[in-house]
């Protein structure tokens, strides 16, 4: 084996936070989205990615910049933009429904999550590559600079590449 | 915008000894159901940003069994009982039932509606809230989800989570549990009034 030797580091993106990143090696990641939805993001040339971890759709957003939807996603577009992405494109994760109580009131917090989500993408015209969202179970979503990959993992389950180039 | 509720360290006591009383209570149950003595640990009652109390159960990839007992009236919470794989599968053959079956998930269950009701009666007893607790689900999945979900789902205003967490540990059989208590932030205001800390 040659070539180049990339150090991966993992970078947590956690409940309520975002990321942005165009260091090759480096790898965004959410561990254990239940009804929160992960938004990333990514150039569609160029290895330039984000990952934002949402948790409602909407409200105010004070100290924790990706909390809602309706707040997290243009905060998220923008964050990538400032890597140098002009054209961006959205792979979403998340959003299950774990508890059957959360759906008081019509559609559950993981569904509200993710109609919230593309409402956002689709206002900011960011096409939607992948969707593994709903059912009932958690995920933990990586979104890699190296190759723009995005492998999402669902709990007792193996990794499975969603998108990549 | 809502301001972040901040909470002293005598309530913050005062809400550490209401989790010591209901956690006793709910180890007596397990106690008895078990026919083992039970220790409780020292509870912590804390207010951490959401991000933190996610990771406050333990790693967030870590799997568990979550019983969850949602509690309305006078107080909005969430009880949640967390088994590890081992101790769930230790808990199950003391109860007879095979872990990992229908049967093994519905003694989880009752044990968690048992312990989570001692719990939630020795609080309304001390307090004169009324609480009501709903009945339990049982999800197993990744720590961080379930406790995520659970944040997400009282959908409070904030960006901080009030957790009372203890644990109770089966005497000699490698088995414990965690259990937390998650208030809403109007349900603590509620709840520390009526202590006369509010």
């Amino acid at each position: 084996m040659g070539g180049v030797t990339v150090i991966v580091s993992e970078l947590m993106v956690r409940m309520g936070e975002l990321a942005a990143s165009a260091t090759p090696g480096e790898v965004l990641v959410t561990i254990g989205l239940g009804s929160c939805v992960g938004v990333a993001l990514f150039d569609v040339r160029r290895p330039i990615v984000g990952l934002a971890h949402v948790m409602l759709p909407t409200g105010d957003a004070t100290g924790a910049p990706a909390k809602f939807a309706d707040t997290g996603v243009p905060l998220l577009a923008q964050r990538v933009k400032a890597l140098g992405a002009a054209r961006l494109e959205a792979v979403i994760v998340g959003g299950a429904q774990m508890f059957t109580f959360s759906g008081e009131g019509g559609a559950t917090i993981g569904a509200r999550n993710e109609a919230a989500v593309r409402e956002q993408l689709d206002r900011l015209s960011i096409p939607i590559r992948h969707a593994k969202t709903g059912g009932s179970r958690g995920r933990t979503v990586r979104v890699h600079v190296e190759g723009v990959r995005v492998t999402v993992r669902e709990v007792a389950a193996t990794e499975e590449q969603v998108y990549g180039r | 915008m809502t301001s972040p509720p901040q909470y002293t360290d005598m309530q913050l006591d005062a809400l550490r000894e209401l989790a010591n009383i209901g956690s006793g209570n709910a180890g007596t149950a397990l106690s008895g159901m078990l026919g083992q003595p039970v220790d409780i640990n020292v509870p912590a009652a804390a207010a951490l940003p959401l991000a933190d109390a996610v990771e406050a159960a333990g790693e967030p990839a870590t799997l568990a069994t979550g019983v969850v007992l949602p509690i309305f009236g006078d107080l909005d919470a969430t009880v949640l009982l967390l088994f590890p794989p081992d101790d769930e599968a230790t808990l199950c053959s003391l109860l007879g039932v095979e872990p990992g079956t229908e049967d093994g998930r519905s003694a989880l269950g009752e044990i968690g509606n048992i312990l989570g009701c001692s719990y939630v009666n020795s609080l309304a007893a001390m307090t004169g809230l009324e609480l009501e607790p709903r009945p339990p689900e049982t999800v197993a999945d990744m720590v961080g989800a379930i406790l995520a979900t659970v944040l997400a789902t009282q959908a409070d205003q904030t960006n901080l989570a009030l957790l009372m967490d203890s644990r109770l540990i089966v005497e000699g059989q490698q088995c414990e549990l965690t259990f937390l208590m998650l208030p809403s932030h109007d349900g603590i205001g509620e709840l520390l009034t009526r202590l006369g800390l509010g």
